[in-house]
């Protein structure tokens, strides 16, 4: 079971300048119905089977105190029953049909994602048309959700230290932007969410125009469009939701978070303020990521885990996010290990980053990160799927999937100290530690 | 995210796999090499990328010596850890250079070493595992390095309770049986192996001539073998014939053996209840698993149906086989809020009672197959998922054909083979259930269940 359950994960969302014939921007195939639907097509028939994901532009982002995680409920509830199909009926006439599914909600958008054998193409493409508007909120089931979610809560959160530390960290660092909250949302949100609020967000954000269809594998893309089409066109255009306005302001000295708690382990995490994904200053950040954290390599793993055997692991790094959002770096420190130290070195080596920058090793090491992540996640029809949503959501196009590689390619070694020195210093900082009490 | 069983059921599924005719794995071509090993290998030139795996039959943690868990996974953690030629460093920073993955692990019966890269960077891929390998250098200083990582992260296991559950439970059913033997070792076990032990196991266990490897992706048959020669073809096969592994019988549950942890900072309880399953290549298999897709396999299933979709109780409720060469297990668990445990398990043997009694409707038993064969065709997708389905077929004995002969079964298995499947293999009275939980509140709520033995989480061991 993933650690952090609901937190996004997207693949690494890497690029390469060199791509296969068999996956090239001339193939992928774009349309848009009358209601402003759109639709990626990806054709590929090597398995007897497809992939079909449903991007919404919604996400904790677009949430509000009192109704923090309704972003991440709604996802729980679409398979909870409308006037067509009742509660329960999209899993199980789904599986009756061979297909089986996943969903997940990040900050910045929600994805329902499927995988089923060719047979059972309309009867999806007809399921999911309907719950993108006729969703019923039966009472009693929204209820029992609410169960589900708390349960989720308290597995995910309450019953992790890390997930604990991260949660109070990210409300420390950032104070305005909704990005204050995570996806699961506050406990007292979700034992209060009201109907009528929930039904009201469900209408504004699950609107064609405020989505994305992506289907990869074997399928004919004329035919499915016009399945699309039968199923989808009469669903109408809602008025756009209103933009996300907040922004975070600069942060103005160091903030630290200290829990204590009964554990058997201490936590320790230090975050940045970082970039949007479409700000230049992303790549550079994202290239830097990887001789500092990435694998038994990078910098912060040797001389935290390796030379002074101070923790049991490392890890972190930016994230893509439509707003700016952190640069983050966990540590599992030993028992009894000197978090102080622990920061300490940390900013040593940022400081070295700073002034020295990356070594032309480090810098085409990350190049080959990049480039071979990028392929390991074209393996599979939903591999292909998430890529091409996240560029669309994310990076403004799925084009951008052809050619963002030349943005990593154009970050210049040189370029990456400056870069690091705007975001990596004492003002932009918070840290994080859990401190055990009790028990041994 | 909605499920994590979405996740799971690929593992229940890829156990008994099943396929149709037409996706069925494709037979790869037989290489032998000069020390003996024999690789199957199939040509995929889909993307610029190669996996490949190797398994080496009787080197997993079921041989090692009792009381000595964690063995086997030191041992493949120090394979990585500096060779005769490269410091752990260089190998580290090869490896994360080429942007490629290798990694060695333990499983009950085999330690199993999975690669995969670039094309252009096999070369280096392959000579870099072949030297882990071939001459790992055992040193002191490393070998300290990650016992003292390995008893660190033991601790922080526990403080999980999912995680911890699963020790438990695995100590519980298996007891002094070798498959009882944990990956993530014990505080005592810890404190026992030296690295002359790890040599020693290594030395016994690991050679080319039982070993059978996979290369599944975007290279010729010319230049692999050349590859192939030049490098894991050169580990050295050993004079001695190699050691048998004896699997003593799995154990049977007879009544039931009870086992609470005390967690007490924990807000919900966690439980995990098994029993007696079956090996892999067993015949019950494919109703076993169709079965199983019914009652926990699924989101779906009767078990998270009732636990999550009806009650709200937890976010998510499973079960599965686990099945080895001599046998297997059965397992369900899923979690709640304390004061709900009850009414979790209540349910939970109320629904095993029903599959045994009442058994399933052809309507399930179709859906079932529907589903089954529906998802095969993701599971083999990836070089890697198709290189490590060769070496399950080989090592399990199954034939190549398995998937064929598997399809035309599943296609004909009815519902009163579900329910025989059911009363074979579902738990009655004689199981192993683990709860972990907050003591002061489960307490009162298990002992209308029986006599539960009583352990503290912060009790070293499990």
């Amino acid at each position: 079971m993933p650690r952090k359950l609901f937190l996004l994960i997207l693949g690494i969302m890497v690029m390469s300048a060199v791509l296969q014939a068999s996956f090239t921007k001339s193939d992928i195939k774009v349309h848009r119905l009358d209601n402003g639907l759109k639709i990626i097509f990806f054709e590929d028939h090597k398995i007897p089977s497809i992939s079909y994901y449903t991007f919404f532009r919604v996400g904790s982002r677009n949430e509000r105190p009192g109704l923090t995680g309704v972003s991440h409920f709604i996802e729980h509830m679409m398979f909870n029953g409308t006037a067509k199909f009742g509660p329960g009926e999209f899993d199980r006439i789904m599986e009756f049909y061979g297909g089986a599914n996943n969903a997940y909600t990040s900050d910045d958008l929600t994805a329902y994602t499927d995988w089923f054998p060719p047979h059972a193409l309309e009867k999806m493409v007809e399921m999911e048309a309907d719950r993108m508007q006729g969703l019923i909120f039966d009472p009693e089931v929204f209820e029992s959700e609410r169960g589900v979610i708390a349960s989720e809560r308290r597995m995910g959160v309450e019953n992790n230290n890390e997930a604990i530390l991260q949660e109070n960290v990210r409300a420390t660092a950032i104070m305005a932007h909704p990005y204050h909250w995570t996806v699961i949302g506050w406990m007292s949100d979700i034992l209060s969410w009201r109907r009528d609020e929930v039904i009201q967000y469900y209408r504004t954000y699950y609107a064609p125009n405020n989505a994305v269809l992506v289907v990869v594998g074997d399928f004919d893309s004329q035919k499915t469009l016009e399945l699309i089409k039968k199923y989808y066109s009469g669903i109408p255009a809602q008025t756009p939701p209103p933009p996300v306005t907040t922004e975070e302001p600069p942060q103005m000295g160091r903030k630290e978070v200290v829990i204590k708690k009964e554990a058997q382990t201490p936590s320790f995490m230090v975050v940045y303020h970082a970039p949007r994904c479409q700000d230049p200053d992303f790549f550079a950040l994202s290239l830097l990521e990887k001789p500092l954290l990435s694998g038994e390599s990078s910098r912060l793993y040797r001389r935290l885990v390796r030379d002074e055997q101070l923790a049991i692991s490392v890890f972190g790094g930016i994230e893509e996010k439509i707003d700016p959002y952190l640069f983050s770096i966990f540590v599992k420190p030993r028992p009894g290990a000197d978090l102080d130290k622990i920061e300490k070195i940390i900013d040593e080596e940022l400081n070295r980053i700073i002034e020295q920058g990356i070594t032309e090793q480090e810098y085409q090491k990350a190049l080959n990160i990049v480039r071979s992540d990028f392929y390991y996640s074209l393996q599979t029809n939903s591999g292909k799927a998430n890529l091409l949503g996240a560029s669309e959501l994310l990076f403004g196009s799925y084009e951008n999937l052809f050619t963002i590689v030349d943005r990593y390619a154009r970050v210049k070694r040189e370029d990456i100290p400056a870069v690091a020195r705007k975001y990596f210093h004492e003002l932009n900082k918070t840290v994080g530690k859990l401190i055990p009490q009790g028990g041994n | 995210m909605k499920r994590t069983i979405a996740w799971l059921l690929f593992i229940i599924i890829l156990s008994p796999v099943v396929t149709m005719s037409s996706e069925r794995l494709p037979k790869p071509e037989k290489l032998v090499l000069k020390n003996g090993l024999t690789v199957y290998y199939l040509k995929n030139p889909e993307l610029p990328l190669v996996s490949f795996r190797v398994l080496i039959p009787g080197a997993g943690r079921a041989a090692e010596p009792a009381g000595l868990d964690g063995l086997a996974s030191l041992t493949s953690t120090l394979l990585m850890k500096g060779t005769k030629t490269m410091t752990a460093e260089q190998i580290a920073e090869a490896l994360d250079f080429m942007g490629a993955r290798l990694s060695i692990g333990d499983a009950e019966e085999y330690t199993s070493v999975s690669g995969e890269s670039m094309t252009e960077h096999l070369p280096r891929l392959l000579q870099i595992a072949a030297d882990c390998l071939m001459s790992p250098a055992f040193k002191e200083d490393e070998f300290k390095k990650e016992l003292a990582r390995k008893t660190d992260a033991l601790k922080s296991l526990k403080d999980n309770p999912g995680s911890a559950l699963r020790l438990y439970f695995r100590k519980a059913y298996f007891g002094d049986h070798p498959f009882g033997r944990l990956s993530s070792g014990t505080d005592s076990s810890l404190k026992k192996i030296s690295l002359e032990e790890i040599k020693k196991f290594f030395s016994a266990r690991f050679r080319p001539d039982i070993s059978i490897m996979a290369v599944v992706g975007d290279i010729d048959r010319k230049p692999l073998l050349e590859l192939l020669n030049k490098t894991i073809g050169q580990w050295p096969k050993p004079a001695a014939s190699p050691l048998s592994l004896e699997i003593p019988p799995l154990p049977v549950p007879r009544g039931q053996k009870l086992i609470l942890v005390d967690k007490p900072d924990a807000t919900q309880s966690y439980f995990a209840l098994g029993s007696t399953g079956y090996a892999v290549a067993d015949s019950i298999s494919g109703p076993a698993s169709l079965m199983n897709t019914l009652w926990g396999g699924r989101f779906t299933s009767w078990l998270n149906t009732e636990l999550r979709i009806k009650r709200g109780l937890t976010y998510g409720a499973s079960s599965s086989f686990q099945n080895w060469k001599s046998g297997g297990i059965f397992m369900a668990t899923s979690y709640t809020k304390n004061d709900k445990i009850g009414e979790m398990l209540d349910i939970t043997f109320d629904l095993l009672k029903k599959a045994r009694e009442q058994g399933f409707s052809e309507e399930e038993a179709e859906s079932a197959r529907n589903y089954l064969l529906g998802q095969f065709p993701q599971t083999l997708e990836t070089n890697g998922s198709k290189a490590s389905a060769y070496l399950r077929v080989i090592y399990y004995g199954l034939g190549f054909d398995y998937y064929d002969k598997y399809l035309n079964e599943i296609n004909s298995i009815k519902a009163r083979d579900l329910k025989a499947a059911a009363l074979k293999l579902l738990p009655e009275k004689d199981f192993v259930l683990v709860v972990v939980g907050k003591g002061e509140e489960v307490r009162k709520i298990l002992s209308k269940y029986g006599q539960f033995q009583e352990k503290k989480i912060t009790d070293p061991d499990f």
